[in-house]
């Protein structure tokens, strides 16, 4: 009865013009943002990958200088992309992708598109995120508004009734056909999806990322589960196709366009972060002065040396068997870190503050959910970032600390006139990252993925509840 | 087959009807006579269980429409004065589609297309859409779904108004037929001489009131047409 009901509902949209151009225009898009998101992910990777061997060669064939002097040319690191990044372009364009590691600091992330962008550009840019998220419901609701609303209207609906159908049954049914009608757009998106990501990605990162596109997949199903229940509940309601085609609409626009913003603009006020040049003065103020501002550069470095003469049993600084400047200069990072350690991790959980805040407001608006499940799982959400950026700190401790060993075990009474030999720079290995695991990500996004199920099952359950109470006029 | 006990339907205190109490019986075909208003649609639309009755009951083979609704509407069949069908479909795929879902999803494409044949709709017309159809052809089309339902009773609501003559003439001896088959006929109309060909009962209903029941046999055509004026003159 179920299946006859959909393939009736079925059978009506495919005849129907307006759905035909709808879908195609979507369908157009959609494939628009697939290919150019591709693209998009193949340069990226391309320019990443050869920047990455340039930087770790530039590294290597430095002549013969002193290792100090190496650890300020330092290195640069550069954020990989997963493949699922082409769907989903998260914090990417605002966090940036690129961190120089050298001595001294804690350097910001470079490359930050959004920074270069015209504000028109950061509005209408067109991913297969935004399709899916804004779009799709958008068709949602042009197919199913007068599912119950228009049959009223025509008259069918007495008609119907008239036969003893179960009006569950005929939510199902109708359900089932908008899906249907979907999947025609949907799967073979999927498919050109698949087989972009399989021509733009290197051998094997397309199984490794398999689980993250399945659960990107279930993710939005979910989504799209949310707006076919809604739409129905809403048709069923109604008095007339034109008022459920209303209240729809501002759903849509309240979820998918009021809703970020607000809920962006509270989180930034309930968990408020400094500026960028804010942030860097404290750090500054407090590498002179120490977190309690007592501890002066001069006393530190009188204490470093007493230390030092008493653990070498010596009284003069001439008379050590190693080099001094080496161990100030690892004093002084290992001070620093200190100070980047609180600074960082305290503007870091703001930023995850505000992002569970956002998550949390899923139960408000559906697309707040989807956005963090959707960021997560593409690998381009904040908490990627961090999970990177602390992997190329400790990368940059490692370098400097090699550094500055040299210097203290090699460098003797030079200090920097001591020049390392290039082997030096071999006994540093490659930085290498791993991408977290799908699992590590879902991890992140319990409270969307049962928001966002929660969602999906009260829209059913209404959509039912509402027509078993429908009248026919 | 149908039945209505003290049945009675008030909006904001004025009865759309009022007490009324009715028995139809296999084979029977009963017309309701009565000006616009009069409660003729609202006695159908209780059989239907699309309204809720505000005292008394219906009944359908012995079974209460709004404690059954599902079970009591597979016996009967509905046809409105406007018969409307979804017009992206073509008159086959609406029959195919109404008939399935009234439970009866195994005819053949011959035996569809031969329902038509009996309500008399031309076959190269069955497999155009609905949204070419006329009036007359789409009142065909609910027949045709009418027959398909293999219903034990029949609620009809001015079902002839807009056809033709000859096509009017065809759906009384359909309803003759059916009647000979055992099917209990209820129709609401203002055609007082369908009323006396086809009917083997007629009432007269008034503000919400049966306030006659003939037998058709047993009076003339110019006496039923007396009779219901000077009901509706006083």
């Amino acid at each position: 009865m179920i299946v006859k009901i959909a393939r009736k509902e079925f059978t009506e949209m495919l005849r129907d013009g307006r759905f035909r151009w709808a879908a195609a225009i979507v369908f157009a898009l959609l494939l628009a943002s697939l290919v150019m998101g591709g693209k998009h992910y193949r340069d990226v990777k391309r320019q990443h990958d050869l920047a990455q061997a340039e930087t770790r060669d530039q590294w290597l064939r430095q002549p013969a200088k002193n290792p100090h002097s190496a650890a300020h040319y330092g290195i640069y690191a550069f954020k990989p992309k997963l493949l699922p990044a082409m769907l989903d372009r998260g914090v990417d364009p605002f966090v940036g992708q690129s961190v120089w590691l050298e001595a001294h600091k804690q350097n910001e992330f470079k490359f930050k598109p959004a920074q270069d962008a015209t504000a028109v550009q950061r509005f209408g840019e067109l991913t297969a995120a935004t399709v899916l998220q804004l779009l799709i419901p958008l068709l949602i609701i042009l197919l199913s508004f007068s599912a119950f609303a228009g049959e009223r209207e025509q008259g069918t609906l007495r008609q119907l009734l008239s036969l003893g159908v179960r009006k569950t049954d005929l939510v199902w049914g109708k359900a089932l056909g908008v899906s249907g009608a979907l999947a025609l757009l949907i799967v073979p998106a999927t498919i050109v999806g698949v087989v972009a990501l399989a021509m733009v990605s290197d051998n094997g990162l397309l199984g490794a990322s398999a689980g993250r596109m399945a659960w990107l997949f279930v993710s939005y199903l979910l989504y799209f589960g949310v707006f076919i229940g809604v739409s129905l509940a809403v048709s069923a309601w109604a008095k007339s196709s034109q008022m459920a085609l209303v209240v729809l609409l501002a759903f849509w626009i309240v979820n998918g366009l009021i809703a970020p913003r607000a809920v962006a603009d509270a989180a930034k006020r309930v968990h408020p972060t400094p500026s960028a040049f804010a942030f860097q003065q404290t750090m500054d103020r407090e590498m002179q002065s120490g977190p309690d501002g007592h501890d002066t550069a001069d006393k530190r470095a009188e204490a470093l040396k007493q230390k030092v003469l008493k653990q070498y049993g010596v009284d003069k600084l001439e008379a050590l068997p190693v080099n001094f400047a080496g161990i100030s200069l690892q004093e002084g990072e290992e001070h620093s870190n200190v100070v980047f350690d609180k600074h960082y991790s305290e503007l870091w959980n703001r930023f995850e503050r505000q992002n569970r805040l956002k998550q949390l407001a899923g139960a408000v608006a559906p697309m707040l959910a989807i956005q963090s499940v959707s960021m997560s799982l593409a690998g381009t959400d904040f908490a990627h970032h961090r999970n990177f950026a602390t992997a190329a700190e400790s990368y940059r401790r490692f370098l400097v600390k090699k550094m500055n060993d040299d210097m203290t075990f090699n460098a003797g009474k030079e200090d920097f006139s001591y020049l390392a030999k290039p082997a030096l720079w071999q006994t540093v290995e490659d930085f290498r990252y791993d991408a977290p695991s799908a699992s590590w990500a879902l991890s992140q996004q319990t409270i969307s993925l049962a928001l966002l199920t929660l969602w999906c099952l009260a829209a059913l359950t209404f959509a039912a509840v509402t027509t078993a109470k429908m009248r026919v006029d | 087959m149908l039945e209505a006990v003290n049945l009675s339907k008030h909006y904001n205190g004025t009865a759309a009807l009022d007490a009324l109490n009715l028995k139809i019986e296999p084979g029977e075909v009963f017309c309701l006579l009565g000006a616009n208003g009069a409660g003729k649609t609202t006695t159908i639309n209780l059989f239907l269980n699309f309204i809720e009755p505000t005292s008394g009951s219906a009944k359908i083979k012995g079974l209460d429409v709004t404690a059954q609704p599902l079970e009591t509407k597979r016996h009967i069949a509905y046809i409105p004065e406007q018969v409307m069908l979804y017009k992206n479909l073509t008159g086959l795929e609406n029959l195919e589609y109404f008939s399935a879902l009234a439970g009866h999803d195994k005819y053949s494409r011959e035996q569809l297309l031969n329902f038509f044949d009996q309500v008399g709709l031309q076959r190269e017309a069955a497999e155009r859409r609905v949204g070419t159809y006329s009036k007359g052809m789409r009142q065909k089309v609910g027949i045709a779904i009418a027959l398909a339902k293999q219903a034990r009773a029949l609620l009809l609501d001015e079902p002839t108004s807009g056809l033709d003559p000859k096509a009017s003439n065809e759906f009384s001896e359909l309803l003759k037929k059916l009647s000979g088959q055992g099917v209990a006929v209820l129709m609401a109309t203002h055609d007082l001489f369908r009323a006396k060909e086809s009917g083997t009962r007629v009432g007269i209903m008034k503000r919400g009131k049966l306030v006659n029941q003939l037998r058709t046999e047993e009076i003339g055509h110019t006496d039923l047409e007396r009779i219901y004026l000077e009901h509706m003159h006083d």
